[in-house]
């Protein structure tokens, strides 16, 4: 029966996680609200130790939240995993070593029940080329792919990636966010945790900030950045004179960094500032630059603790 | 989806044949060595002779000890993260240690019947042709016991050395469980609550069965053995769901 409603890929309501030892309890996740639809590309963006993981473990129903509730496509998270419509690249191991890449994804392809696919997601992984080698003897990129055709293997409406570019060289994570962007067609609802800012800039719709078990900012990638209002201006000045007045511009004006007679300012106009800069106090080599998601991060992640 | 992930187990055991090299040649070995010591293992013993009794001891040997090495790959590859890997499939992880326990049964009915083969071979004879049969099948069901206490063990230490040490231990079990040689006064009253005493004496009852007490070699009344059988399989049973449940507390 077709609802009216479109259901979210994932909708996590009141989320807790507390862990539990003899002698200490750590609040990995407090409180997470969030609402996924399907379609959407997210980064879940956060430094080591924000919650991710644990986040992403109750999305999959590989660990039950202490309090509040996960539903992946309507569906209880183990059940939505069983019948193969959401899948994962997790973050550590998964891979036994003296298995052959082949031998591998066939396994995992016989427990989906879709031996079909081998041999596409083989070839779309680029892993046809090492089929015979011995997973221990691929290095970190390539391991990291293997996971990534696994979890294409069920052929799944949402995909989560925990960390999927951790231990890959530049060259590497290149490569395999352009056979992700590939895999982002037909709908399919892409969730990936990182702590690269530059990954959650280039690709995501949206971001998901995390830090310390919290959200502490969700929007569009475009415009988390624009929370930090102004701009930096970097220029090299004449003299001392000309900085001490460069300063009294306007009051939003303040020093970020200075190295010599190169001096990087933050302002709030910065057309206007730019204008006095270059006319007034003899200022050249002038270069404005936007703040980027790693100053938003640390501003709000700041802001969280 | 069982019978796939069997294969691919059984092709992994081949490749690496170390596992099999212990499993397959050490009880063979053994009992080509001690078993065909001509001063005494043509000796008649119970209904048959000598060599059966060692032709036996060397097999439940191989098969408990193979099937602790291949048990406890469950723990070791489900601490490596495979067994989340594995629950991100439809395939329940009860499937996952079915199809291990299959692959251990093969295995250690390979192992025994390699050393039986070899005893047939060599002049181990017994009176009645059942004896034979009955005598596999306890080796082989004796053994599946083991499969806890491998797993159980992989699951505490969590690494690849913890099964060089489940093995390692079941050398000293066995001794100490009357499997290589025949203990007598206060450490045979020891050995019966040896885990492997209970497992080795009901395998060699229907050889025995006919020796009057008091004789040499004269078996236990038969519910001193299952007693003991049964008791550890609790034992390590209880062992291996307080192991995994320690081991998925940690995770």
């Amino acid at each position: 029966m077709e609802t009216l409603n479109r259901t979210e890929a994932v909708t996590l309501t009141g989320l807790h996680k507390t862990f539990t030892t003899s002698r200490t309890k750590v609040e990995a996740v407090r409180g997470v609200e969030l609402g996924i639809e399907t379609g959407q590309i997210v980064a879940l963006l956060g430094p080591n130790g924000a919650g991710k993981t644990t986040t992403v473990d109750m999305i999959l129903g590989l660990s039950q939240p202490t309090s509040g509730k996960v539903e992946v496509l309507g569906l209880d998270p183990r059940k939505a995993v069983s019948s193969g419509r959401v899948s994962a690249v997790m973050q550590t191991g998964g891979l036994l070593r003296d298995m052959t890449v082949l031998e591998t994804v066939r396994v995992i392809a016989a427990m989906h029940q879709r031996p079909e696919r081998v041999e596409a997601v083989m070839e779309r992984t680029g892993l046809s080329g090492i089929a015979k080698r011995r997973v221990g003897k691929c290095s970190g990129g390539e391991q990291q792919r293997i996971k990534f055709a696994l979890a294409l293997l069920p052929d799944p409406d949402v995909l989560i990636l925990d960390e999927p570019t951790a231990g890959m060289d530049v060259m590497a994570r290149r490569e395999f966010w352009a056979t992700m962007h590939e895999e982002a067609t037909g709908g399919r609802t892409i969730i990936f945790a990182t702590h690269y800012l530059e990954e959650a800039q280039n690709f995501a719709e949206r971001t998901v900030l995390m830090s310390g078990g919290r959200v502490v900012a969700d929007g569009a990638t475009e415009e988390l950045r624009k929370l930090i209002s102004g701009r930096t201006i970097s220029a090299t000045l004449p003299n001392e004179q000309a900085v001490v007045q460069a300063q009294r511009f306007d009051p939003s004006i303040s020093i970020a960094e200075r190295n010599g007679q190169r001096i990087w300012f933050k302002c709030a106009d910065s057309d206007a500032f730019a204008r006095a800069l270059l006319s007034d106090y003899g200022a050249w080599d002038l270069e404005i630059s936007a703040p980027s998601l790693e100053d938003a991060f640390i501003q709000l992640t700041k802001d969280a603790s | 989806m069982i019978a796939t992930y069997i294969r691919v187990e059984f092709a992994r055991h081949i490749r690496d044949g170390y596992n099999l090299i212990f499993a397959l040649l050490l009880p063979a070995a053994m009992y080509f060595l001690f078993g065909n010591i001509p001063s005494y293992t043509e000796f008649d013993l119970g209904s048959g002779n000598v060599k059966f009794y060692l032709m036996v001891s060397m097999a439940a040997y191989g098969a408990a000890v193979s099937t602790v090495a291949i048990a406890g790959t469950v723990a070791t590859e489900t601490m490596q993260g495979w067994g989340r890997q594995i629950a991100l499939t439809k395939m329940p992880p009860a499937a996952f240690v079915t199809s291990k326990m299959i692959v251990a049964a093969t295995v250690a009915a390979a192992s025994a019947a390699l050393v039986f083969a070899l005893g047939s071979a060599t002049g181990a004879r017994v009176t009645e042709g059942w004896i034979w049969s009955v005598s596999y099948l306890i080796i082989l069901a004796g053994a599946m016991i083991f499969a806890c206490y491998g797993i159980g063990v992989g699951m505490v230490f969590k690494s690849e050395s913890a099964l060089g040490l489940a093995s390692g231990l079941m050398v000293f079990f066995a001794f100490f469980g009357n499997v290589f040689m025949p203990l007598e006064g206060g450490m045979l009253d020891a050995a019966r609550f040896t885990p492997m005493y209970g497992y080795v004496a009901l395998a060699r009852y229907p050889l025995l069965k006919d020796i009057p007490a008091g004789y040499d070699m004269a078996p236990d009344a038969l519910w001193i053995p299952v007693a003991n059988l049964v008791a550890w399989a609790l034992i390590f049973a209880v062992f291996a769901v307080v192991a995994i449940r320690k081991a998925k507390a940690r995770q």
